[in-house]
């Protein structure tokens, strides 16, 4: 946690100020219980100044998809660790294009098989971060990227 | 996001019940953006209901209040489950701080309550609250406005749960909540002003935990000395699913009770008129310098001043095309 709050490199206070924040909400779907990486994410980005609305474990493709729009959000980002990332994913860009919602950038994080992440890619998922990310690398990527690019 | 074509657009898919409207239009009531056009919104739905539920009177806002790790989040999420469970529908607007320093925020209510992504009747937003007085965010009184105007009975406040001094939610909030627990410290604690003061309704809650029977007798000791408004204070436990009901029913009888609402809402009213007529004030722009220019030498009385912003409060309200 300290190594995450020290590796993010402070903003200067007026570009905080004068943007509205961004909101992310960061979740987990399915039967997957490492909630570890999500934390420190979720801490890191907070600490880069984003509004992280943390959904927390089990969640399923519509619960997520019911926060991000109720929400409000500007990016969705998915913790998978269980190896349901194929089943998953699709069905959460499914119903967030069902909803309306395909402003709404999508990140994935964990246990991604290198061959998988060009399948995600193309189904629609803005990037997918891998163990060992560098918090201020997500921060970059999604700083570069607000307002949210389109998902699909 | 600020041109009027797409807020008109927006107020429109509102009227017709769009809930992804309702989310966009508290974004942007909590960023301060598009205020008026939102108040008329709200407004005119008081006015003219679209829908029998809407405006019905049987409408409540509750705010739930208490330290850090009381189980603000936990109980809200049991009371969404009884509220669903007597056909009322309900909306929460959680708020949790907000970095002074960096703007971020770590919003962790909404994963504690239970989550019924295909129930209509339930919306949860979060809201991240900075620092400073009363621990609620600001212009929340419009996003209750919007979720009443969108046809919400129950709209819950979950406060950042500073604990003391939180007493910003009375203007807002119907009946006010306070939640304490077991071994949270000495009697003297309680006595410290505050919180207890602006509390309609006291849980005790963790009840199934050991300690509940001593806070509860402290609490109840202190309430009711003389000459004190009596408060009800009550046991619940969120673990054991105990005393969520009997809960219910004492913030209905609260809620009902016309002193309170009529004394909340005359504070709401007054809340609202000294805004917008700062806000009109402020939006002069340079005429607004002249006036204080000619009110300091002494050209102008207050009077004229006064009239001036009136005159521009009438002016500025959006109109009904």
């Amino acid at each position: 946690m300290y190594l995450v709050a020290t590796t993010v490199p402070p903003s200067g206070e007026s570009e905080i100020m004068d943007k509205p924040p961004v909101r992310i909400v960061l979740a987990k779907i399915g039967l997957d219980g490492h909630d570890r990486g999500i934390k420190v994410v979720a801490r890191g980005l907070r600490d880069a100044g984003f509004h992280v609305i943390y959904a927390g474990l089990w969640q399923t493709p519509e619960s997520v998809v019911r926060t991000v729009a109720d929400e409000d959000a500007d990016w969705l980002g998915l913790s998978i660790l269980s190896g349901a990332h194929m089943t998953l994913v699709p069905r959460v860009l499914h119903l967030l294009r069902q909803a309306g919602l395909e402003h709404v950038g999508v990140i994935v994080g964990g246990i991604i098989p290198e061959s998988d992440v060009p399948k995600l890619l193309e189904l629609g998922v803005a990037r997918v971060f891998g163990p060992g990310t560098p918090i201020p690398e997500i921060v970059e990527f999604l700083r570069g990227r607000t307002p949210a690019p389109s998902a699909s | 996001m600020g041109n009027r074509q797409e807020i008109r657009e927006l107020c429109q898919r509102f009227a017709a019940h769009d809930r992804q409207a309702l989310s966009r239009l508290l974004t942007l009531a909590s960023r301060g953006e598009q205020l008026e056009e939102i108040r008329h919104l709200v407004g005119a739905a008081r006015a003219a209901p679209l829908d029998g539920q809407r405006g019905s009177p049987s409408r409540r806002v509750v705010a739930i209040t208490g330290s850090p790790g009381v189980g603000k989040s936990t109980l809200v999420g049991r009371l969404i489950e009884v509220l669903r469970h007597q056909g009322s529908s309900v909306a929460v607007l959680a708020c949790d701080p907000q970095s002074p320093l960096t703007g971020g925020a770590l919003l962790g209510d909404r994963f504690r309550m239970p989550s019924r992504p295909e129930d209509p009747q339930v919306f949860i937003r979060s809201l991240a609250t900075p620092g400073g007085r009363g621990a609620i965010p600001e212009h929340i009184d419009l996003m209750v406005a919007l979720l009443q105007a969108f046809g919400f009975a129950w709209v819950i406040l979950e406060t950042v749960g500073a604990g003391q001094g939180e007493t910003a939610v009375r203007h807002v909030a119907d009946v006010v909540v306070l939640l304490v627990q077991p071994e949270a410290g000495d009697d003297i604690q309680w006595e410290k002003a505050g919180l207890f003061e602006v509390a309609d309704l006291i849980v005790v809650h963790k009840a199934d935990l050991p300690g509940a029977d001593k806070v509860e007798a402290q609490i109840r000791t202190l309430v009711n000395l003389p000459g004190c408004r009596e408060v009800p204070v009550l046991r619940v436990s969120s673990h054991q699913k105990e005393g969520l009901e009997e809960l219910v029913k004492q913030i209905e009888i609260l809620a009902s009770q016309s002193r309170t609402s009529a004394s909340s809402a005359k504070a709401r009213l007054r809340d609202l008129l000294r805004e917008r007529f700062v806000q009109a004030f402020e939006q002069l722009g340079g005429q607004a310098e002249e006036l204080v220019r000619g009110w300091e030498e002494g050209r102008l009385s207050d009077e004229e001043v006064f009239a001036e912003v009136i005159e521009r409060m009438a002016s500025s309200s959006p109109s009904a095309n």
